[in-house]
């Protein structure tokens, strides 16, 4: 924008400048004042300030009642570190980062490649395949424990259609998780999709038809210049693919709660479960540093390593 | 933007109007029955009050019971709580009274609780005061479908040891029977049977030493043999396929609807089951039978010990008096009559019990009254986060990740933890 | 890139059977759970389990009925859309006028204000819940719709500073001066001229949180107690905590909670889809 980026300026003495200039600055400084504190007071309030909370708590055992009396110093951490349940949220919240890169974001890509060609019925596709992202993810995990039930769901007359038991994914230890994954690509893939369309629709298309014109296939236009074009959207889907799996709580619950037996926990359902339902302050602020940590440290190395120039 | 506009507005002025219409006392309270039979009672209960006490509201919420636990602790803080609150009393109680939430009303209600059962009444006094009344209490047992039972050759009456329930198990499994439904996901209908376990193994002395943490605490003997007998049962996949994915209130339906022969239960859930049946009948109380827990060999409690619960009403910090009044008047003679008569409860009020229509429930009143030694759920009894390892590690157990000792060692670690 | 046609001409290409193929066993994989739960929602319990993929042989409208009936669905509905609405306004308020000091007025520490309030992109709301809770019972906001309104807002101003400020400084910054210049002040420019030429932008925003808010579940969860404040997510939880498995109650009570985003989709499609996939590139 503009070269001259001044500090405010409210010294007293009154230097011969043009009249409209400081009622500019007066103007200013009436409009910051007005405009910056009330999201910068929310935003301290309920953001910044909670987290430095939960890094405090977490040094208590404390039910939540009146103050925080008893320190234990990282006890806490320990204990959380102790609790196996703790370290299978972990490799679940891992195992969901690796299907939406291995399952979820080739399935998205593909169909983006299809569907952002025009043709009757793209559009509606598209339309139908966003749907589920838009959904509540307590509404969807509601319709999949349906689909799972053993006894009304789905999938169970599939099994009996063919003489089978049918199985109770998701009262397993085993299969648990499985089902939870299922449904988070179901859930997110349109989403993962539409980025790509976008982009592939942002796309010089000069690029593409010179390389028809040279003789290069479909595959070689493909592979050679449409996939290094989205590299940078393949970088940010995959962010919002780990971000998203870090935050995933929503669908755990209605699922399966983060059982049986914790097997199908997320971090986030884990600091739920063992945390606020509990009421141990502390266990939990401590399960939540963990995480605000892991978060930070992720954002802040993917976006200095893959995503410098965006 | 318009459309925002006017919708703010509209919520503003929504807002103001909910917050006006308070006149008169509304005593707010908060349950959690499922069975509509008993609730319609409850509600008659609430008018009969309000009649009787011009001015003051009685106003029911509910929540269901897992919802109702893992909202509890936030519940409380909250200073628009419910005045009364639903109890299952034990260590979760201890803890809600050191907060200070909960209301002394040993004045209030004065000598009226001399008309209640001690031992119950004794359940909701801590140091000396009174925190609620209570209106029920249950035993733990299993409850059988007679036909089913009929079908496998196996006699319900007989089964006295643990190896007999083993036996029992055995036969109906052979014939094609689903032996025991178990609501697996709730986790605590699957601590019942760790706990009453260790109810018969030890009796009273092993659990109060462990409490003292005497014995290796709840890593000692008794507890991890009350493991390794669960897991003898747990091995010959008594339970119905999914166990682990069924609330309590399902497996309740599928026992109601006959498709399996047992479920250790709390004694009320025999109401209950009819209720949450598909065909909302249920087993009939002609064909449902009831098992006291079996003894296990080397046992060192009494066969009277029993394992249960006592329920009740809790009185919040600041309520109005009128709160009292009305749990009071909940527990009175002719209401406790009218639950007792449809053997949705087992009264506390001294002389009520008379009422109890079924044989079923009679038995367990009798069983109740007999008891030297009856042992609070232990999910309550220990405190709500203690109490809440207790039932992850015995479900971790039927489910086949924790070995008794694994799950005996988590609890004893939940217990020195202590928060 | 626009050769399909051109493809689909040649005779033995399979290509385009191959690409339909997986186009219609994906959206099997998305429209069969849908359609599954409306339909089994006209249907009995026991036709649930004997006729799971057709249609209901006699549709039974009172499932339907006895919920529209209900003042229970509608109080839902009412405190989710009282909750989403408040959450958009303070959230358009807040954050635009914020964005404008970031793009328009020069200052100091403008820069580390901003990445400070850029922090929260970082991280979700879920790491700080108990604190978070603390908070709001401290401030005796517990159980109103502001103790879940607020934290929203918070935690909303983040992404959707940044959304307006990049918006505003792409007007035409003559505008500002020559206002100025005319003696016209920031706040005046601010409301009469900034935000009437981001009518797409406050849209675009204002539909992001707006989704965001009607389908939350953990601040909700943790925030309020009584029913009566109930939104929608919560409702139909306890709804199945009570109904456990009369499923064709619980389903129908799935599709007629999920009607109104569907209906807004569908009349909405492209602001919603621009909205939600600008706000995540862009934000």
């Amino acid at each position: 924008m503009t070269e001259r980026s001044g500090a405010i300026v409210m010294r007293s003495g009154r230097p011969v400048a043009a009249a409209y200039r400081k009622k500019a600055i007066d103007g200013r400084l009436t409009a910051l004042l007005l405009f910056l504190p009330p999201a910068l007071l929310l935003f301290t309030l309920f953001v910044v300030l909670p987290i430095g909370e939960a890094a405090w708590y977490s040094g208590f055992n404390w039910n939540g009642f009146g103050k925080p009396t008893k320190w234990i110093g990282l006890d806490n951490y320990r204990f959380v570190f102790d609790t196996r349940g703790f370290g299978t949220a972990f490799r679940n919240n891992l195992l969901i980062i690796a299907v939406s890169l291995t399952i979820q974001l080739p399935l998205a890509l593909t169909l983006a490649l299809i569907l952002a060609e025009k043709f009757r019925g793209s559009v509606a596709l598209r339309m139908l395949f966003f749907l589920p992202y838009v959904l509540a993810e307590v509404a969807t995990g509601l319709i999949f424990s349906f689909i799972y039930d053993g006894n009304y769901g789905l999938l169970a007359s599939i099994y009996r259609a063919f003489g089978a038991e049918a199985p109770h994914l998701l009262a397993s230890t085993q299969t648990s998780m499985l089902a939870i994954l299922i449904v988070v690509v179901w859930k997110y893939f349109g989403f993962h999709m539409m980025l790509f369309i976008a982009a592939l629709q942002g796309m010089d298309k000069n690029l593409i038809e010179a390389a028809r014109i040279d003789g290069a296939s479909r595959w070689q236009v493909l592979r050679h210049i449409v996939v290094p074009l989205l590299y940078p959207t393949i970088r940010l889907s995959i962010f919002f693919a780990v971000v998203g799996s870090l935050q995933l709580f929503d669908l755990v619950m209605p699922l399966t709660r983060g059982g049986p037996a914790d097997s199908s926990n997320t971090m986030v359902s884990f600091l739920y479960n063992h945390g606020i339902s509990r009421m141990r302050v502390g266990f939990g602020s401590a399960i939540g540093v963990i995480l605000f940590v892991i978060c930070v440290t992720f954002a802040i190395t993917y976006k200095r390593w893959f995503m410098r120039n965006e | 933007m318009r459309i925002v506009r006017t919708l703010a507005l509209a919520a503003a002025g929504f807002i103001m109007a909910a917050g006006a219409a308070a006149a008169q006392t509304t005593v707010r309270w908060l349950h959690i029955e499922q069975n509509p039979a008993q609730v319609k009672i409850w509600e008659e209960v609430a008018r009969n009050f309000e009649a009787k006490n011009p001015g003051v509201k009685v106003e029911m919420q509910f929540l269901e019971n897992e919802a109702y636990k893992a909202k509890l602790p936030t519940i409380l803080q909250s200073k628009d709580r419910p005045h009364i609150l639903y109890s299952w009393a034990g260590g979760v109680l201890k803890t809600q009274v050191e907060a200070g939430v909960l209301e002394d009303i040993t004045a209030g209600v004065g000598d009226y609780k001399n008309k209640l059962s001690a031992a119950a009444v004794e359940a909701f006094t801590v140091d000396g005061k009174l925190y609620g009344l209570p209106y029920n209490v249950s035993q733990v047992g299993f409850m059988y479908n007679k036909d089913l039972f009929a079908k496998a050759g196996v006699d319900g009456t007989k089964i006295k040891t643990w190896d007999d329930l083993l036996d029992a198990v055995k036969k109906l499994k052979a014939a094609g029977i689903t032996p025991i439904a178990v609501g697996g996901q709730d986790k605590w209908p699957l601590h019942f049977y760790w706990t009453h376990l260790a109810v018969r193994l030890g009796g009273k002395p092993a659990f109060e030493a462990a409490l003292k943490g005497q014995n290796g605490g709840f890593e000692g003997e008794t507890f991890q043999k009350s493991g390794e007998l669960m897991k003898q049962l747990v091995d010959l996949e008594p339970f119905q396929s999914g166990f682990l994915g069924f609330k309590n209130q399902q497996a309740l339906g599928f026992f109601g609807d006959g498709k399996a022969a047992m479920n250790l239960a709390i004694s009320h859930h025999s109401a209950t089951q009819r209720a949450l049946a598909a065909d909302k009948k249920g087993v009939p109380e002609d064909k449902l039978g009831w098992i006291d827990f079996p003894m296990p060999a080397g046992a060192k409690g009494q066969p009277t010990d029993t394992l249960g619960g006592v329920n009740g009403w809790l009185v919040t910090k600041g309520s109005p008096k009128e709160a009292v009044e009305f749990v009071k008047f909940f527990v009175s003679d002719d209401v406790q009559r009218a639950l007792a008569q449809q053997n949705f409860i087992i009264p506390t009020y001294k002389g009520a019990e008379a009422a109890l229509s079924a044989a079923f429930m009679q038995n367990v009143a009798k069983n109740i009254a007999a008891s030297n030694y009856h042992q609070n759920f232990y999910d309550q009894d220990l405190g709500p986060s203690v109490g809440r390892v207790v039932n992850d590690a015995t479900a971790e157990i039927a489910g086949g990740s924790m070995t008794p000792k694994q799950a005996a060692k988590a609890i004893q670690d939940a217990f020195k933890q202590g928060n | 890139m626009s050769d399909a046609l051109a493809a689909s001409r040649r005779p033995l290409d399979l290509v385009p059977y191959y690409k339909a193929l997986f186009l219609l066993l994906v959206a099997a994989f998305v429209a069969v759970p849908l359609l599954a739960t409306v339909l089994g929602g006209f249907k009995t319990l026991g036709e649930l389990r004997t006729n799971p993929f057709g249609l209901p042989e006699t549709w039974e409208w009172e499932n339907y009925a006895g919920i529209l009936f209900s003042g229970r669905y509608w109080q839902l509905l009412w405190n989710s859309l009282v909750i989403a609405s408040l959450t958009v306004v303070l959230t358009l308020i807040v954050a635009s006028m914020a964005a404008f000091a970031f793009a328009h007025i020069h200052f100091f520490g403008s820069s580390m204000l901003l990445s400070y309030l850029t922090m929260g992109l970082l991280f979700p709301a879920a790491t700080a819940i108990l604190p978070l809770f603390i908070k709001v019972r401290d401030l005796g906001l517990l159980d109103s719709y502001f103790g879940v309104v607020l934290p929203q807002v918070a935690f909303g101003l983040a992404m959707s500073v940044l959304l307006l400020r990049r918006f505003f400084k792409d007007l035409p910054h003559e505008l500002l001066e020559a206002a100025l210049v005319d003696g016209c002040s920031y706040v005046d420019f601010f409301r009469h001229v900034t935000l009437p030429l981001s009518r797409p932008i406050l849209a675009t925003v204002g539909t992001i949180v707006f989704v965001h808010s009607w389908n939350s579940y953990l601040l909700p969860l943790v925030m309020l107690n009584s029913d009566a404040l109930y939104p929608w997510p919560l409702g139909i939880m306890v709804y199945q905590g009570e109904f456990s498995s009369e499923w064709h109650l619980i389903l129908a009570f799935i599709t007629l909670t999920l009607l109104p985003t569907i209906i807004l989709f569908i009349f909405a499609q492209k602001h919603i889809v621009a909205g939600l996939t600008a706000g995540a590139v862009k934000g």
